[in-house]
């Protein structure tokens, strides 16, 4: 029996402790969205802002994007950046990002402050649309049982958890935080494995049928980059992907370098995705991306026992070997 | 000066090498038409005198800054031109070579498809020549001196020859007294002379050499730095005894209260010696070392009413105020040669080593053997951890008996996947031989067998020597003895004769294990301050396992000894001097270059991950901190003296910031465009 | 596409155009000794020299097949002979996992392949150079995503 799980005014008293402190500039959580039943980052610096923050199956952004992809305008001189720590709220699959984060030097444990959430499903925005089409908002969602409660507009629905939650719940092994510094709810116990059923089925196929299955989707493409900046692994200030001098593609939206783009960022994630889903929840056009990143973290797992973002202390995959390493297809 | 390219493509004929089959004048056609190339050329060898005159020039007249050289493989004659461009005065670094003559000419009959190869190469090559970049070759400085590492006879010999060559040495000894594991053997095969005779001298000059500075009870805590310019950091422990006063007498250890209750390590725990000690009589220096956990004084506190060594001590040496001392200084080149340890034979317990009394290691054996041991060289049955009964006046000491039959058993430790060593340790069945020969000599009508797998006796004199042991009555028997037992008051070995396939119970009263030579224990505090690499055998790692034996991947760091290998006094002698040698080359230069082709980061795109830190084999790269704009941030950054140029941190990075000049990015890529086009 | 690839395939006058990375110190000399050793082999691979095969980025190999090249092949070093010590294991784990990844989206596993030839291995170079043609002729011209060339 799975019940909701966070204590809105616990939530809210952590929350305003955390921002009250001296060594805190910033807290990153959640607040109710304007449509529909979104709900939307909340970054909040004061504690008169904290009234707003909330958590519902509703919170499906990843916060950890916030911590590295900003921008960092000129400062006046003689005067350096705030480093005074950011808090965030993170669920257990959005805080494998922060250890992978951690892992690639981002930022040290101590300059943030992880403020965990046990979760045992959040709902998959595209099935509720496609549910709710009529739904305006703002509306709640909550857990009761196995279902999700919807209410919105004055009318409240209950749906069986198993038609609105997110594929990647489904496969969920670490429901509750890796790593906190407080845990906002009872930890959660696994309730899920991962068998890559998702990718088994083509993986069997022939490579004229995987092609035409790809080059179907690659050609949907329209490289909005939406994947790119959502992810909260691709901060690089300036991506290969877009310079001209080398240029690794060309700007045009055609099959070739759509093809060339998506081999590309997916091949930049081998080794560093931690399955958080948010690529492909923000793809304006359908695109499997996780299918993508699941190949190689399938691959990663069965050739290298490695799994990203599951300790702050673990190399990066690909700066590391070992003399046994697999190479069946070397001549 | 270097504006919009102009490139001179230059085909050679190598004779008919390459026109035989490639047509260089269609291909010079070729090249004349594409863009950026001011003058395409052939001739029949390019690099002979008259060939290179035409670069220099076109160069010259033509005002080329770009050449591409259409001949054999640049592993041949890349330097060649980039002589002949710098001899123009352009950076030599404008050159690229297109391969058409091992790589297409030679490897291709025929002609119209070696032509059109040869096409695609010389296109790639002016493809890439466009975004070449100059590149300065920078050499730096080397300090004229050298850091040695450990003191056994590797560590004396290369010490001694950089230092007779005229160069400062920091000779750094982790124990008190030079000498190693060669001080503690008797007799060396396959010669017979004697180990003390030859290595004292040796140990004696290290230290008396001007050049030597000697620090025996230190160690190395930190080294940084590259070639040339390495900073050494030393912990000198205190011995609590002034090494100026002390003059060896030896008094304070007769007087010192623990005098011959603590088991020596130089006799291999089978001697005794008090708190304060000499390891042995001839140690260099022939200085007295108070051994901190054992002295009652230092760690009780108290010792009687006042230490007893400070009393006996005539000159004042003993004082109990004197710290740690930290040394600092800087070295050119580092020689590593910090031996080895020597097999620990409980890991075998099948061989009831620790159990039985009479199962001895070879180093054991060599200290009953050696006239300075604590037998005083006579091999006689051991009785362990009994002590000793005080004599009653008047008593008759009745002397231990010596054993009748002794057996040894080679490969104890060595080629065993059971215990993680697959190698062989060179020097087991020598030393089993040589000991096998004492046992006959010192005691009349012993019984002598060894049990053996294989007996590699591939030295100078090794054969001979193997043959003359076996003339004088030892039994060698093929086989590898599966568990030791007591059987009354004898040992049995139990193995299978291999050569008739006989199982065999063979009784002795001593059993001696040829234990085998492993990488030291302690040898991680020295890969982590040098970042060397290890050999699957945990030994240290040499550059090239052929070529650069005595070299690491580290420029100015090289190996001597058993640190990288098992080997034998004379092997360990003949590396000591090659490292010496190929330490003195950059000091006596005293400047060396340092590779152009390096890697180099766009700070602004660099994300500060550290996966090319990571990655890079030479611990070229460091992240510092930057401030960009007021954004204080880590940022990889090169250090050229250190980097070899691979490129590995170029294709590890996701964010392009690190590119290997020569081979960047916007090098490769044009090159990949010309070639994957297909036509 | 099906059908195209069909044809192609029939047409046996189909040379394969394979674009190499060869690492300087071992499989860049060892084609070298193929040719000092005048041992012939088909013409369809054109080398691109690196120092190392850890130079080559997995995105290289994405490129050629962009621009059009129907395969694709690095030689490195032994493992354990790198002359930069660990080169070559870290082009390993890039390679295996683009390799894989490629096969899913459908690139024929023959357009991508790596071999370790050492400087003394001029006849194992060619007999690689063979099978890695071999190889691409099976699968045809390469036309997944190649680049189509623009004309302006």
């Amino acid at each position: 029996m799975v019940e909701q799980l966070i204590d809105t005014d616990k939530l809210k008293k952590i929350a305003e402790e955390v921002i009250s402190r001296e060594d805190v500039r910033l807290l990153i959580g959640y607040r109710k969205g304007t449509f529909g039943f979104r709900m939307r980052p909340a970054f909040v610096e004061e504690v008169s802002e904290v009234g707003e923050l909330e958590f519902t199956p509703a919170c499906v952004n990843n916060l950890a994007t916030y911590l590295t992809n900003y921008e960092r305008p000129p400062l006046p001189r003689g005067t350096t950046n705030d480093t005074r720590k950011v808090a965030v709220m993170v669920k257990g699959c959005d805080s494998r990002a922060l250890l992978q984060q951690m892992v690639e030097l981002a930022y040290k444990r101590d300059d943030v402050i992880i403020l965990g959430i046990p979760c045992n499903g959040v709902i998959d925005p595209a099935k509720v649309d496609k549910r709710f089409p009529e739904a305006k908002g703002p509306g709640d969602v909550k857990r009761e049982g196995d279902n999700f409660t919807f209410s919105a507009d004055g009318k409240t629905e209950t749906v069986p958890a198993a038609e609105v939650i997110a594929d990647k719940c489904t496969r969920c092994r670490y429901p509750t935080p890796l790593v906190y510094d407080e845990l906002l709810a009872p930890e959660v116990e696994r309730f899920a494995d991962d068998t890559y059923e998702d990718i088994a089925g083509l993986e069997k196929r022939g490579s004229d049928e995987k092609w035409a299955y790809w080059e179907e989707k690659f050609s949907r493409c329209v490289r909005c980059y939406g994947c790119r900046n959502v992810c909260p692994m691709c901060y690089c200030d300036e991506c290969v992907l877009d310079r001209l001098s080398p240029q690794w593609m060309r700007r045009s939206v055609d099959i070739s370098e759509n093809t060339a783009y998506h081999i590309s960022r997916a091949y930049h994630l081998a080794g560093r995705c931690i399955q958080c889903g948010e690529c492909q929840r923000v793809c304006p056009m359908d695109i499997p991306i996780m299918e993508m990143n699941r190949k190689f973290y399938k691959d990663v797992a069965e050739f290298y026992e490695y799994e990203p973002g599951t300790d702050a202390e673990e190399k990066p995959l690909l700066s590391i070997f070992s003399v046994d390493d697999k190479e069946d297809f070397i001549l | 000066m270097n504006g919009r390219p102009r490139i001179g493509v230059y085909i050679c004929h190598c004779g008919v090498n390459i026109a035989h089959t490639v047509d260089v004048q269609e291909v010079t056609d070729f090249a004349a038409g594409l863009p950026d190339v001011a003058v395409a050329r052939n001739y029949s060898y390019m690099c002979s005198d008259p060939g290179q005159a035409l670069i220099t020039e076109d160069i010259k007249e033509l005002g080329l800054n770009r050449v591409v050289v259409a001949s054999c493989s640049p592993r041949m004659h890349e330097l060649t031109f980039r002589k002949a461009l710098a001899g123009a005065g352009l950076n030599p670094y404008y050159l690229e070579m297109a391969n058409i003559r091992e790589q297409c000419s030679w490897v291709h009959e025929d002609r119209s498809i070696a032509t059109s190869k040869a096409k695609k190469l010389v296109a790639s090559a002016i493809s890439k020549s466009r975004m070449l970049e100059a590149l300065e070759v920078k050499e730096v400085d080397v300090e004229p001196a050298a850091l040695i590492i450990g003191a056994g006879i590797s560590g004396i010999q290369t010490a001694l020859d950089i230092a007779d060559a005229g160069f400062k040495v920091y000779l750094v000894e982790k124990s008190p007294t030079v000498g190693g594991h060669m001080a503690q053997l008797d007799k060396t095969f396959p010669t017979l002379d004697c180990s003390a005779c030859i290595l004292t001298p040796k140990m004696v000059d290290v230290g008396n050499h001007p050049n030597i500075e000697l620090y025996t009870y230190s160690q190395v805590e930190e080294i940084s730095g590259y070639v040339g310019n390495f900073d050494v950091k030393v912990r000198r422990k205190s011995r609590y005894v002034d090494m100026a006063k002390c003059t060896g007498c030896g008094d304070c250890a007769e007087a010192c209260r623990m005098a011959g209750r603590i088991s020596n390590e130089f006799d291999e725990g089978m001697g005794m010696r008090g708190a304060i000690y000499l390891p042995f009589p001839q140690a260099v220096p022939a200085k007295y070392t108070i051994d901190k956990e054992k002295c009652l004084f230092l760690s009780k506190g108290k010792c009687g009413e006042s230490p007893k060594c400070a009393e006996a001590c005539q000159p004042g040496a003993v004082n109990f105020d004197i710290e740690d001392e930290i040394i600092e200084f800087k070295v050119g080149t580092i020689v590593v040669a910090s031996g080895f340890d020597v097999f620990d034979a409980t890991l075998k317990p099948e061989y009831g080593y620790g159990v039985y009394d009479n199962v001895v290691t070879a180093l054991e054996f060599e200290r009953l053997v050696s006239a300075s041991g604590p037998t005083g060289g006579k091999i006689t049955m051991l009785e362990r951890g009994k002590k000793k009964k005080k004599k009653k006046e008047g008593e008759e000491e009745v002397p231990p008996r010596m054993p009748e039959s002794i057996t040894f058993i080679q490969c104890v430790g060595s080629r065993d996947k059971s215990v993680g060593n697959e190698y062989c340790s060179r020097v087991c069945c020598m030393y089993t031989a040589k000991q096998a020969h004492l046992a006959k000599d010192k005691i009349p009508g012993v019984d002598v067998s060894v049990f053996y797998m294989d007996v590699r006796a591939f030295g100078k004199g090794f054969e001979e020597f193997y043959d003359r042991v076996r003339r004088e009555g030892v039994n060698y028997i093929r086989g590898n003895p599966s568990e030791i037992f007591k059987r009354g008051d004898k040992l049995v070995v139990k193995a299978e004769d291999t050569l008739t396939a006989t199982p065999l119970e063979h009784e002795t009263d001593m059993v001696v294990l040829a234990v085998g030579l492993t990488p030291r224990s302690d040898r991680r505090e020295i890969i982590d301050m040098l970042k060397l690499s290890q050999s699957p055998d945990l030994f240290y790692l040499e550059a090239h396992p052929k070529l650069r034996p005595v070299d690491t991947a580290t420029d100015g760091i090289y190996l001597a000894g058993c640190c990288q290998a098992p080997k034998d006094i004379p092997d360990a002698v003949a590396q000591a001097k090659g490292a010496a040698s190929a330490a003195m080359i950059p000091m006596a230069s005293g400047k060396v270059k340092v590779e152009a082709q390096t890697s180099i980061v766009n700070e602004a795109a660099c994300r500060g991950c550290g996966f090319c830190v990571e990655i890079c084999p030479f611990s070229a790269i460091e992240l510092v901190e930057v401030n960009q704009m007021g954004w204080m941030r880590e940022v990889a950054r090169v250090n050229e003296a250190l980097c070899k140029g691979c490129g590995a941190c170029a294709a590890g990075c996701l964010s392009g910031a690190i590119q290997q000049r020569s081979f960047k990015d916007t090098q490769i890529l044009p090159q990949i465009i010309v070639l994957g086009v297909n036509e | 596409m099906t059908e195209d690839k069909a044809k192609a395939t029939v047409t046996t006058d189909f040379e394969p155009n394979i674009v190499a990375f060869l690492c300087n110190w071992c499989s860049y000399a060892g084609a070298d000794l193929a040719g000092t050793s005048r041992i012939q082999y088909p013409a369809n691979v054109k080398v691109i020299r690196v120092m190392c095969s850890g130079r080559v980025n997995p995105l290289f190999v994405m490129n050629a097949l962009q621009q059009g090249a129907d395969g694709v092949l690095v030689s490195g070093c032994h493992p354990g002979d790198c002359h930069y010590m660990h080169g070559n294991y870290y082009a390993r784990r890039r390679f295996t996992l683009m390799r894989d990844f490629l096969e899913y989206l459908g690139v024929e596993p023959e357009r991508f392949r790596a071999s370790w030839v050492s400087a003394s291995e001029g006849s194992k170079w060619k007999e690689v150079i063979e099978e890695v043609v071999e190889g691409v002729k099976s699968v045809g011209p390469m036309d997944q995503f190649k680049r189509r060339q623009l004309n302006w």
